[in-house]
């Protein structure tokens, strides 16, 4: 049985004796299984590749069949971030959520997640091809709302996505923006219990996980969502530094150094350290000039998600709450959003890429960044 | 289809010769411009003479053995078809189709359509080969259709109208921004022959001086003339690329006219829509217990002074709702009942039974 190829036309029930005698669990993996055809390649990554599929019963429902690569890493068991996805996915179900459809097991250890197939690329990609993709505030407008919304619906269902960033918001084929890879994601922790440092892409990390603080809460992820806020506006990464001590000078340089007086106890924090030079926190005025096309309530949105204090800083429900979405233009209706059809090779790139790295218990891949990221080409 | 099946009210004539006039007997040879004419009474044909001489003095009978139909100048045509049950079955299916003329986007699903097609077709079946019964019986359906959905077909044959409108307003367009684009590559063509020539010129002009430096400039200046060509193209296919990208209104091209069109058909239905509900329509505010601010226990009182909680912003509140949300979770599901009955109690139920949970709850703790 681990050699039988997945998706191989077996017409009949038994196509040999071994299949008789399988138990529960295992003929419900058969039947899972047989769900779906997997009909070709569209990604390759070292963590897993991507084929896209379709419906056995109906060949017009397109799926994005991720398979899990076997890592050596870990002879024990599932790759931890493989875990993650397939236990947060399983219960998050939103229209702004990448929709797990099924896992099934081919072979011994090798994991399959059946994903809604998601062909329009992603939000990075219409970020960064000024070019040929224009939109305007109602679009972004648009976006915003969706991406706020996923992470609102994580959040009030206690997990934490910890690697929200552009290339992680996928758009589906009716122009639905949904948020995807949570291989880094974690239910909120209980107090007392130490939770690492090491998460978030770099751009998009809040200053408390430079700082190396332990014990956090949903504040983290809208630190991410004002940085992706701040992208689709100026159509570049806002601070895109090359290292950790470099991406805390940034945000020093251009929202404000933080000190005692604005973030009570952060110079207690394992990492705490700034330049020298302090910066005071800038006001909203200062962030017109370059992020005033969202307008006032726009710019005070922004302001408030990039509040130094996580404890001061916006929740993603009171996001929604914000005045900016009810002030005009009105977001775009999904359908009429600026889109690209970027094919299913950039679904299979996004889906494939190497899931979170980094987990308490393997200490020694600590020392690493989350991820790599490579915005080389787009520049 | 045999001439024979399709016999009309009257057996339709045999056009047996196109030289005979079946009524007067005039043959081509004696009148060279000798014409047929019919009248959709009967589609019995006879030549332009008969037609005058019987019908100039208001209607008459079809003179026809056995027709008794009463026909009239005004309805004499001359046919398209030479076979005249083909030119009968064209004219009823005209009818029948201003009739019926909804179009797939008026019904539910496609089977609805088709069902409608099949139905439409077997009438007009019976119009055309059916039995006098049959006919008579699908002409009083026809008819009552009419009278009944007179609104609906007229505004039918409105949007038909203004689709083919649009189509020929499109072709038309399309075809003129080809001949636009034609004019201009010939114009192109001719400036670029000019100014090949003229440089050739000079070139000549500077060798002819004996000028080699003269030369290599000219030269230069060929290669600057492709190079500015190049640019030239560029720029057209970045202009083409942003008008179809971005779809900029302001972008006069005629050619996307009909592309606007769809558009606006697609927003209509969305403009209709409230207020942008920024919350998608879901709400998490739970409806069996309330939290109050200020809500505290002692396993996580030593940690709420704890500066390493505080500073990194770990959310009290949010431990709150969760543990609540996990002691309430399942509360009140009872999936035998739910199997039975579905999903729905009412909240004074769910009430009594968190009490008498948490009532065994406290008496496990003094155990």
């Amino acid at each position: 049985m681990a050699g039988s190829p997945f998706g191989a036309p077996t017409a009949a029930p038994a196509p040999d004796g071994q299949q008789l005698d399988l138990d529960g669990p295992e003929q419900w993996n058969e039947t899972v299984k047989r769900k779906y055809v997997k009909e070709k390649k569209i990604g390759e990554g070292t963590y897993a590749n991507v084929y896209r599929g379709h419906m056995r019963h109906d060949p017009s429902t397109l799926v994005a069949i991720k398979k899990i690569k076997h890592q050596d890493d870990y002879r024990d068991g599932m790759p931890p971030a493989a875990v993650r996805e397939m236990k947060y996915l399983q219960e998050l179900r939103h229209p702004n959520i990448i929709r797990l459809l099924d896992t099934f097991g081919t072979g011994v250890d090798t994991l399959n997640f059946v994903l809604e197939y998601l062909p329009l690329g992603d939000l990075e990609m219409l970020i960064r091809d000024v070019h040929r993709v224009r939109y305007g505030v109602a679009d972004i407008k648009a976006w915003m709302g969706m991406l706020t919304r996923a992470v609102w619906f994580c959040h009030s269902n206690y997990v934490l996505h910890r690697d929200i960033k552009p290339n992680n918001l996928l758009i589906a084929a009716d122009g639905e923006v949904k948020l995807a890879d949570f291989g880094l994601a974690q239910s909120f922790a209980d107090p007392g219990r130490r939770m690492t440092a090491n998460v978030i892409t770099r751009w998009y990390r809040p200053p408390e996980l430079l700082f190396g603080a332990r014990h956090y809460g949903g504040a983290v992820d809208v630190w991410s969502v004002a940085m992706v806020f701040a992208e689709l506006i100026i159509r570049t990464p806002f601070l895109p530094g090359d290292s950790e001590f470099e991406q805390i000078a940034l945000i020093c340089k251009h929202i404000g150094t933080p000190t005692e007086e604005n973030w009570p106890g952060v110079t207690q924090l394992r990492d705490y350290t700034v330049p020298s030079e302090v910066v005071p926190v800038w006001g909203k005025e200062a962030y017109m000039g370059r992020f005033g096309a969202v307008g006032a309530d726009g710019v005070d949105l922004l302001v408030k998600t990039l509040a130094l204090n996580p404890a001061k800083r916006i929740t993603a429900h009171e996001m929604l709450q914000h005045r900016w979405w009810r002030a005009d233009p009105k977001p775009t209706p999904k359908e009429d959003l600026p889109r690209k059809s970027g094919g299913e090779e950039k679904m299979g790139a996004d889906l494939k890429r190497k899931n979170g790295l980094l987990d308490e218990e393997n200490g020694t891949r600590g020392a690493k960044v989350a991820r790599k990221l490579d915005f080389g080409q787009a520049k | 289809m045999s001439r024979k099946a399709t016999a009309g009210p009257s057996a339709l004539p045999e056009l047996t010769s196109d030289d005979m006039c079946p009524v007067c007997k005039t043959i081509r040879y004696l009148n060279k411009d000798m014409e047929f004419l019919i009248n959709p009474e009967c589609y019995h044909s006879m030549c332009v003479n008969c037609v005058n001489r019987l019908f100039n003095d208001g209607p008459n009978q079809c003179p026809y053995a056995g027709c008794h139909r009463t026909l009239r100048r005004k309805g004499f045509r001359s046919a398209f078809f030479g076979d005249l049950a083909v030119e009968r079955e064209v004219d009823i299916r005209r009818r029948v189709a201003a009739v019926f003329n909804q179009v797939e986007d008026d019904f539910e699903t496609l089977r609805d359509y088709n069902d409608y097609l099949q139905m439409v077709e077997d009438l007009t079946f019976d119009l055309v080969n059916g039995s006098e019964a049959k006919r008579r019986e699908a002409e009083a359906t026809l008819q009552r259709w009419e009278a009944e959905h007179r609104a609906d077909i007229e505004r039918n044959r409105r949007a038909g109208r203004e689709a083919d409108e649009q189509s020929r307003r499109r072709l038309a367009a399309e075809r003129e921004a080809a001949r636009q684009r034609r004019v201009e590559a010939l114009r192109e063509a001719e400036e670029e022959r000019r100014e090949r020539e003229r440089s050739r010129e000079m070139e000549l002009d500077s060798l002819a001086q004996g000028d080699a430096a003269a030369a290599t400039g000219a030269q230069h200046q060929q290669r600057v003339q492709l190079k500015k060509r190049g640019q030239a193209n560029r720029a057209l296919e970045a202009a083409t690329m942003t008008t179809t990208a971005a779809g900029t209104p302001a972008a006069a091209d005629v050619g996307r006219l009909s592309i606007r069109g769809l558009k606006e058909k697609k927003k209509a239905p969305a403009a209709s829509e409230g207020p942008y509900d920024p919350f998608g329509g879901m709400d998490f505010v739970p409806s069996r217990y309330k939290i109050r601010p200020g809500l505290t226990h002692p396993a996580i009182d030593k940690y709420r002074h704890d500066p390493a909680h505080i500073t990194g912003g770990y959310s009290f509140d949010e431990y709150i709702d969760r543990v609540m949300f996990e002691a309430f979770a399942g509360l009140g599901v009872f999936i035998e009942d739910e199997k039975e009955a579905g999903i729905g109690l009412s909240a004074g139920e769910v009430a009594t039974i968190s009490a008498g949970i948490a009532a065994v709850g406290d008496k496990m703790e003094l155990d």
